[in-house]
């Protein structure tokens, strides 16, 4: 089955939220009340310490602006960043600063947990991964069959899921392979036309299927697009009904 | 039966390998003091407590921290994350005012370990520094930990001053580095390396996994 979602993050109503005490705007841009996917968009005030927590899919953080500290691992993140977990696996406490405004893009419901729940922490996915980069580490590269189009990668070409930026000129067709597990094409600069409508940044695409999707075709001045795909870590976790998946529920249904 | 089948979950605790990389002025490494000593009381294995220095360029007598607003919030920001980890261990920790030298330490953790003591000892260490506010580059305070776990002080103080086990400790610390250690503490289970501080469940989860179980459940 073919899945595509256009979301134009730009019109999307904002709200304001809290978690255990940290305080937010918000925006739910996809819901995954009906099995598909979910981004939120979160500007988070600052903080010294957002507290640890795992999510129980897949889940790709795209930081748009601001910073994010963490006490391990890579420890600084500066717009433009990516941040991955795999399902089940937590991340943090960390820091956010500097306008911080970050997308949260999970292919499917993932519901919140926080480590401070014991029991959660037996759930907790040993063999899970987590990796986080900065774009500005990475260097662009000449995009074939695009003239001045060019991409750069952010996470290691055979790490699992994947995570591209590419940046190209007006009417450029950006033609990538199937998404067998889920993809998020998120503009970041520019607009893209998606069904025949300009999306500006940081309105996204989300596309799942073995066949390809039709190709995005960048607007009148051109756009700068992460491309950032799942792998198989997908089809593991979500919220079952049961368990812990249904405090994960509930503690992101109150959350935002 | 029963007494054959714990000496055999005995010997099984005794070879599997668990060793932790850390340094003492690490507040992390603090935090999995704990853990580690409960990890051994549990499953009755025989940590050992091995050295990654993490400021080879901090001198004998210490460095002040750094005073500046990126520093402060730097600090905000840590200490908010070490509550946020281990509240109560952060309730007794007393976060030093200037870094410490951790190298005399790693040549007292030798010492206690031709004795026996090192696992103990490293307890002490840790406990002097973090919650009642010593300096572990001061012999005084080695020889405190040391007379506090049935070292005799008098003879870590010779130890100390002779640098006799200074060769010793400089080798552990390149072993660390030649290994691949980064992250302080970073903690072997049998065949699971865990790079930083974990939860205390994860680390159940891994012994676990490698048929290791709590004394206790096996008893029962």
């Amino acid at each position: 089955m073919q899945q595509t979602y256009i979301v134009d993050s730009a019109n999307a109503p904002w709200k304001r939220g809290s978690t255990e005490g940290i305080t937010f705007a918000c925006q739910v841009l996809l819901s995954g009340e009906d099995g598909g996917p979910e981004a939120l968009r979160f500007r988070f005030d600052d903080s010294p310490s957002v507290y640890g927590h795992m999510h129980l899919t897949s889940q790709f953080q795209l930081l748009l602006n601001g910073a994010m500290d963490f006490p391990r691992g890579v420890k600084h993140l500066e717009a433009l960043a990516i941040h991955y977990t795999d399902h089940n696996m937590p991340y943090g406490p960390f820091a956010v600063s500097g306008g911080h405004d970050m997308l949260v893009l999970h292919p499917k419901a993932g519901g919140i947990i926080a480590m401070s729940n014991l029991d959660a922490r037996r759930q907790i996915h040993l063999g899970g991964r987590i990796f986080a980069a900065l774009a500005a580490d990475s260097a662009w590269q000449p995009l074939p069959g695009v003239p001045d189009g060019s991409f750069k990668l952010l996470m290691p070409p055979d790490y699992g899921p994947a995570a591209v930026i590419v940046k190209a000129p007006a009417h450029a067709s950006l033609a990538m392979p199937a998404a067998e597990f889920g993809r998020y094409e998120v503009v970041l600069a520019g607009s893209v036309i998606m069904e025949g409508k300009p999306i500006a940044a940081p309105g996204f695409r989300y596309v799942r299927g073995e066949q390809p999707a039709d190709p995005l075709v960048t607007a009148e001045h051109g756009a700068t697009v992460a491309f950032l795909s799942f792998d198989r870590d997908v089809l593991a976790g979500g919220i079952t009904g049961e368990g812990l998946a249904v405090e994960a529920a509930e503690a992101m249904a109150r959350a935002i | 039966m029963e007494t054959q089948s714990t000496a055999k979950t005995e010997a099984a605790a005794a070879r599997f390998r668990v060793a932790v990389f850390a340094d003492f002025v690490c507040p992390y490494s603090f935090l999995a003091v704990e853990q580690i000593d409960r990890l051994a009381g549990e499953y009755g294995v025989k940590p050992m407590w091995r050295p990654h220095w993490l400021h080879p360029d901090t001198p004998p007598e210490g460095c002040a921290r750094e005073r500046t607003p990126e520093a402060d919030a730097k600090a905000e920001r840590r200490n908010a994350w070490l509550k946020e980890m281990a509240p109560d261990q952060y309730a007794r920790m007393h976060y030093p005012e200037k870094r410490q030298f951790s190298f005399l330490a790693f040549e007292a953790l030798e010492f206690a370990c031709d004795h026996g003591r090192d696992f103990a000892f490293k307890t002490a260490v840790y406990d002097l520094m973090w919650t009642e506010g010593h300096d572990i580059g001061e012999p005084e305070t080695l020889m405190a930990a040391g007379e506090r776990v049935g070292l005799d002080p008098a003879e870590m103080q010779i130890a100390l001053h002779e640098r006799l086990y200074a060769a010793r400790a400089l080798a552990a610390v390149n072993q660390a580095r030649d290994i691949g250690i980064t992250s302080t503490p970073t903690i072997f289970l049998g065949k699971t390396r865990i790079n930083g501080w974990t939860y205390y469940e994860v680390m159940q989860q891994v012994m676990e996994k490698q048929g290791m179980h709590p004394r206790e459940a096996l008893a029962s």
